[in-house]
């Protein structure tokens, strides 16, 4: 039994503050998102987080396991805040409450609850609602910069109670850049799409600084070792690569690696989704592994599939992947090489 | 400074500063002592005393049984007031008389003489394990040797016994190592220590620079990382020889020893003097004067700790060995062991119980510090759903038991402890099916010990025999059938003797692989093989008995 704790010394955190610096690390996402989306943004983050959290205490209750200590870890809390970062900011209450009870319930404690669970509880709510709402999961409107009229829109109280009459509805829909790249047509070639100005003013150059927030909020974990490298490197790098290769073959047709990397969940998924320690593969090559094939489904799905982002379908069928990653890529220590080769000749008896 | 690394690794507090600053002393005589008949890998010693008998330091009081084991003796001169299956105590007269063996010259006297010495001074490593130094020594008989690494890395935190050994001995260590060096055919000695040692590093190298050494001694610096001082970490560390998977390091040629150890190999045939006593560090936030003494075996912890300044009040627990992989003792009425190195009387505050365990989220902290590059948040899910070939794929039994998951689990989960229970639970269903496998051997014990008395008791008849008929003439029997039988038995022998070497080979290997366990079934197969050679001389004898008497007729 060994008596000495890293974190009972100073030198390494506890589970709880793992959870909590991932939250910490995604507010200059969320301050982004906010700047460019509204209010809405952190009405979603805050009423996912809080109604995750009192799902999580409602099932403990049930399971009749301690609620505080659950509670505590901050994990429902951090799968609150990642489910209402990935919504859109017009989502009313009803919406996010049934994507946090998928995530948190089903997703998490009916498997067993923190550490059991082998989907990514946020993504699993998120595909919930995408396929079962896809009116409202498409609800982006075109980002504007934050001013006083947007900060106090009359429209937010209406989207947080989820009364926003249909035509409002129509009104503040905008496709994303992803979407609207998706459903160009056939017959448009890239550049005269580019050419015909496909998208507000400022729309890419919106996303793109969303996602550089994600990026420094991603970096700050590993800085922090929070999170390792691979699964991220490996998800960015591999989509880069794809990305690249559909691009030259027919750069009149398909996105380019930049825009990949710069629009939709693509920063977001590969530093707070895809690293999900509990629903990723375990050892470092599995890892890379897992990254890698993330990055080549999301790339699959918006090139060829029907969706135009596809970060949390990637990341639920590289969960499926999981059991079969951690199987085969045990590692082999040291000791198992060369083991003939190093030894001396023994002595005959 | 090498350049090789072994992977993984943690950098814990080192709190050796309360215990390296304060000079070597010895602690006062006891005026009891237990000792364990067990403080040794293998077999427990057997008491060779009786209650009431007078005994010197140094007087043989238990001697070893079977081969993986040691002999024990008094650490104090005085009465035996209590001999069980356990332990044997003595109540001292206060004389302090010793009794020691005739010294040796370790350039000069033969390997032999030097390995029964070792034998005879009840030598066991003082470094944990308690591998009885004279089997570890007759490694060469089995395996070549081509360096012998002395484990001064004492990565533990706390732990400060081999950095005063080597401040105070460094020459005598260093003659040490070239006597085991010597004995095993090692050319080369390299002393492994970290960095965190200048004291030692010092000494050594004064030491070395003063004195005559036939073999090269090379000393390794190494950065202060636990666990460096794991058997396999030092030997990648130091050499960049990688121990098989369930090898030894005699595998790569290599054989480690403690500077404790090479110590009292070295006192025993220099000065004659048994192993009695030990340098322990004592240490902890809960004794006022810290620091490492010289104590005799079998002195209560208690009376120890209390002459360091021991605070009751403030005393949460103590702990034998280090903090990360060391045990809490349940009563201080323990005796300190040849393995005792460090006594830590800590405070609450100072090493804290763990908090509550929480679920694991496979974060992998656990798996960047292994130094066996495990996967221990996999064996921490397999052993406690008792998957045992799941286990064994994940190379469980590779776990050195360092505790360096342990540390960084955010978790708080004992995970050392989910691998000893598991391996436990494995070794406890080897054992169930290996039980029939003992009955057959103690059969086949009875049946050689059977054959082996009635060869002796023929070869003895026919000893006899020949003595009484050299003058008178015999009866004639059968010319050529003794010369064809001679052969053929002096062929048994050899096969014989070579069983016996290969019986003590593996169970050697198997007690060095895992000291903590017994090893009946193996002693058995050694003492049949010992029975069949003793029957193959006593046939051989009769035969040659024969012979003559034929040979002194014709």
């Amino acid at each position: 039994m060994s008596m000495m704790h890293a974190s009972q010394v100073g030198a390494a955190p506890s589970t709880a503050h793992l959870m909590r610096w991932v939250i910490v690390a995604t507010l200059p996402g969320i301050a982004a998102m906010t700047y460019y989306f509204g209010l809405g943004v952190i009405s979603n983050v805050l009423l996912a987080g809080l109604l995750a959290v009192g799902a999580e205490a409602l099932i403990m209750t049930l399971r009749q396991r301690p609620v505080r200590p659950a509670l505590q870890d901050s994990s429902a809390l951090l799968t609150g805040v990642l489910l209402g970062i990935s919504l859109p900011p017009a989502s009313p209450w009803w919406l996010i409450a049934v994507g946090v009870l998928a995530a948190v319930v089903v997703a998490k404690q009916l498997y067993g609850g923190l550490g059991h669970n082998p989907f990514n509880p946020a993504m699993v709510g998120y595909a919930l609602l995408l396929v079962s709402f896809p009116t409202y999961m498409t609800l982006w409107a075109p980002p504007q910069p934050l001013s006083i009229e947007t900060l106090f829109s009359p429209t937010l109280w209406a989207q947080i109670i989820g009364m926003l009459p249909p035509t409002a509805l129509d009104a503040l829909s905008g496709a994303t850049p992803l979407d609207t790249f998706k459903h160009k047509g056939e017959a448009v070639l890239a550049s005269e799409f580019w050419a015909s100005q496909p998208l507000p003013e400022g729309t890419l150059s919106a996303w793109r600084n969303v996602a550089l927030a994600w990026l420094a909020g991603g970096l700050a974990l590993i800085a922090k070792r929070i999170i390792s490298w691979h699964i991220p490197v490996a998800m960015l790098s591999s989509m880069t690569l794809l990305a690249a290769l559909f691009y030259a073959s027919d750069p009149s047709h398909f996105a380019s690696p930049l825009f990949h990397l710069l629009t939709g969940a693509t920063l977001f998924g590969a530093f707070f989704i895809a690293t999900d320690p509990v629903s990723a593969a375990t050892s470092q090559r599995g890892k890379l592994i897992y990254g890698v094939g993330i990055g080549v489904l999301v790339i699959i799905i918006r090139t060829l599939g029907g969706y135009p982002d596809a970060v949390a379908f990637a990341v639920l069928l590289m969960n499926v992947c999981v059991p079969l990653l951690d199987l085969y890529t045990v590692p082999r220590p040291n000791s198992h090489y060369n083991a003939a080769a190093q030894s001396k000749p023994s002595k005959p008896l | 400074m090498p350049a090789y690394e072994f992977p993984g690794g943690i950098y814990p507090p080192e709190r050796k500063a309360r215990s390296n600053q304060s000079p070597l002393q010895a602690a006062p005589l006891p005026s009891q002592v237990t000792l364990p008949l067990k403080q040794h890998a293998g077999n427990p010693a057997t008491p060779c005393v009786v209650v009431g008998e007078n005994v010197n330091v140094g007087s043989l009081i238990a001697q070893r049984n079977g081969m993986i084991s040691a002999h024990l003796h008094a650490s104090i001169s005085g009465t035996v007031t209590h001999v069980d299956d356990t332990a044997i105590t003595i109540e001292a007269d206060g004389l302090d008389r010793w009794e020691t063996l005739p010294p040796l010259d370790w350039r000069t006297a033969a390997p032999a003489a030097l390995l029964e010495r070792l034998e005879s001074s009840g030598l066991a490593g003082l470094g944990g394990a308690g591998f009885p130094t004279h089997i570890k020594a007759k490694v060469a008989e089995h395996n070549v040797i081509d360096t012998l690494v002395i484990n001064a890395a004492e990565c533990e935190p706390y732990i400060t016994a081999d950095d005063l050994t080597l401040r105070h001995y460094a020459a005598d260590v260093l003659e040490g190592a070239q006597l085991i060096a010597r004995l095993c055919g090692a050319q080369t000695i390299v002393i492994g220590i970290e960095d965190n040692k200048p004291e030692a590093i010092s000494a050594l190298t004064q030491a070395l620079s003063q004195m005559q050494h036939p073999a090269t001694i090379a000393l390794k610096v190494i950065e202060t990382r636990y666990p460096s001082g794991g058997e396999r970490q030092l030997i990648k560390k130091v050499l960049n020889r990688d121990v098989p998977s369930g090898g030894l390091p005699a595998d790569v040629g290599t054989l480690c020893h403690n500077p404790g150890t090479l110590l009292a190999a070295f006192h025993a045939v220099r000065d004659g003097k048994p192993l009695v006593e030990r340098i322990v560090t004592l240490t902890g936030d809960a004794i006022s004067r810290p620091g490492n003494v010289w104590v005799r075996l079998g002195t209560p912890v208690a009376s120890l700790l209390k002459g360091a300044g021991l605070d009751p009040h403030q005393l949460h627990q103590v702990i034998v060995g280090g903090p990360m992989m060391g045990t809490p003792l349940t009563t201080l009425d323990t005796p300190v062991t040849k393995t005792t190195n460090c006594l830590i009387a800590a405070t609450l505050a100072e090493l804290p119980p763990a908090p509550v365990e929480s679920p694991c989220i496979r974060c992998g902290a656990c798996e960047l510090v292994c130094p066996a590059q495990l996967l221990p948040q996999q064996l921490h899910w397999y052993a406690r759903a008792e998957s045992d070939s799941t286990l064994e794929t994940l190379n469980l039994f590779d776990c050195i038991e360092c505790g360096a998951c342990s540390f960084v689990c955010p978790s708080f989960i004992p995970l050392v402890e989910d691998y000893r229970s598991a391996k436990q639970r494995i070794r406890l269903k080897q054992i169930e099916s290996a039980k029939a496998e003992h009955a057959k051997h103690r059969f086949e014990f009875r049946q050689a010990r059977i054959a082996r008395e009635d060869a002796e008791k023929k070869a003895r008849r026919q000893a006899r025999l020949a003595h009484t008929q050299k003058s008178a003439p015999s009866s004639a029997g059968d010319d050529a059938a003794p010369e064809a039988d001679l052969r053929s038995l002096r062929i048994a022998q050899t096969a014989a003797k070579a069983a016996v070497k290969k019986a003590e080979k593996v169970l050697a290997r198997a007690a060095e692989q895992a000291p903590k366990q017994r090893f009946e079934d193996l002693e058995t197969q050694l003492a049949t093989a010992q029975e069949n050679l003793k029957a193959a001389e006593a046939r051989l004898a009769e035969a040659r008995a024969n012979a003559t008497q034929k040979d002194s007729t014709i």
